[in-house]
């Protein structure tokens, strides 16, 4: 499985991000991703997640996800992320950072 | 406009002559009909406004805990003892100072110019490099404890993050492309003004630095952005080097950033700051009033970097006298940015 993620604006404006594969992760760390992916309902979210108003130096998330079942994005801005995508937005940006 | 009958001419009349500079300025221009004042959404709410009692200060703060809950708990209000916590104070006093500058400066009443209360978060998310206003209040994190610290160490974040509300309820550019930078770029210089009304420095003593306390140590970088000269705020290993342009001829079209509003605002901040220069002194006494009544009285939603170079020059006019120095310094600073 891969996984395109990617964080744009912020107030300072800074592009981070990073390729993923689960292959490449250590065990326990891809079980993690799998899980927080099914706890989000990932593959049932909507490809695009906005508040009717940006709210002004918020973030904007993009995750794709590759199976062989086929390619799904959410795109998520600040202000409309649904509770249950946070743990594994904090899971992606950790990997990172790291 | 029938609207102009809301208060009897006599009366405006007589706040034309006794009321407080807003209010004469208000009241002038309602009896003139200048056709230069802006429409409906400028001729309505200042007269409704002139019953509004002068305003007093309400700031909270409240604290997420490091979760994504907005507004979290409260930990201070207005009057209240200072916290344990310097976050909870810096969102605090870093509100004040902000509240105390557009009152004093600009005769500004709070965000909405009618009191509203200041709301601030704090300790917001996990590793929450960033500070941004969701439309009601401020939310600032902790930084990511790598490359940032606390977003509230930067009292111009604080003062961004706040003017991003008076844009809200003034010209309410989109944000996105050019309205989108001039949204953040209008942002940048009040927070720039509070900064150096704060520490009583002019345009030349100025660092003209947005986010200069926001890094760690190690990192590479002076600020996030620099408004007198855009471009050069950073260059670290980690960090990359800083992208904005200084230039229309370096202009960025992009999808990213919701149009690169945080790229393109260095172009506008520069004009801001050349307009500064040119006029020497404090930034707030003249450039910072011309920039606010062109924001306040000119800009529409989808206004562009053109609209606010020839608003601009308008508002100088306005304030200062056609053909002033004013107004041919403010001309002279878009033509440095190739407007």
């Amino acid at each position: 499985m891969k996984i395109v993620f990617e964080r744009t604006g912020g107030f300072a404006g800074r592009k981070i991000g990073r390729v993923l594969d689960t292959a490449d992760l250590p065990p326990a760390q891809a079980c993690r991703l799998e899980r927080l992916l099914r706890e989000s309902a990932f593959f049932s979210l909507p490809p695009s997640i906005r508040p009717g108003r940006m709210p002004p130096d918020g973030f904007l998330f993009r995750i794709t996800v590759e199976t062989e079942a086929g390619a799904h994005t959410v795109e998520a801005a600040e202000g409309a992320v649904e509770p249950s995508l946070r743990p594994l937005l904090d899971f992606l940006l950790d990997l990172v950072r790291r | 406009m029938t609207r102009h009958g809301i208060i009897p001419p006599y009366l405006l009349r007589s706040i034309a002559i006794n009321g407080s500079r807003r209010q004469r300025e208000l009241a002038w221009a309602t009896l003139t009909e200048s056709e230069q004042i802006r429409g409906q959404r400028r001729v309505l709410p200042p007269l409704t406004r002139l019953a509004v009692v002068p305003g007093r200060m309400r700031r909270t703060v409240y604290d997420a805990r490091n979760r994504y809950d907005l507004p979290g708990r409260l930990v201070r209000s207005e009057g209240g003892a200072a916290s344990a916590d310097p976050r909870v104070n810096e969102a605090y006093s870093g509100a004040g100072t902000t509240y105390e500058m557009w009152r004093k400066v600009f005769e500004r009443n709070s965000i909405d110019d009618r009191g509203m209360r200041l709301d601030a978060t704090v300790h917001y998310g996990k590793n929450y490099d960033n500070a941004f206003w969701n439309g009601r209040q401020m939310v600032y994190g902790d930084g990511d404890g790598t490359i940032f610290g606390p977003f509230t160490r930067a009292l111009e974040v604080i003062g961004h993050e706040m003017a991003h509300g008076v844009v809200q309820y003034e010209a309410d550019l989109v944000y996105r492309g050019q309205p989108g930078a001039l949204n953040e770029s209008f942002a940048d210089v009040l927070g720039i003004l509070v900064k150096q009304y704060r520490h009583r420095q002019t345009a030349e003593e100025s660092d003209w630095l947005i986010g200069a306390d926001l890094f760690l140590p190690g990192i590479g970088a002076r600020a996030l952005r620099s408004m007198k000269e855009p471009g050069t705020a950073y260059d670290d290993p980690v960090l990359g080097k800083d992208p904005q342009p200084a230039h229309m001829k370096d202009y960025i079209e992009t999808n990213e950033d919701n149009g690169g509003v945080h790229l393109n605002s260095g172009i506008p901040n520069r004009a801001f700051c050349e307009l500064a220069l040119r006029l020497e002194g404090y930034a707030w006494e003249r450039a910072g009033r011309i920039w606010y009544r062109t924001l306040r009285d000119k800009l529409r939603p989808n206004s562009t970097f053109r609209d606010a170079c020839s608003l601009s020059v308008t508002a100088a006019g306005e304030l200062y006298g056609h053909n002033s120095p004013e107004q041919k310094a403010t001309r002279e600073s878009w033509a440095a940015v190739g407007l």
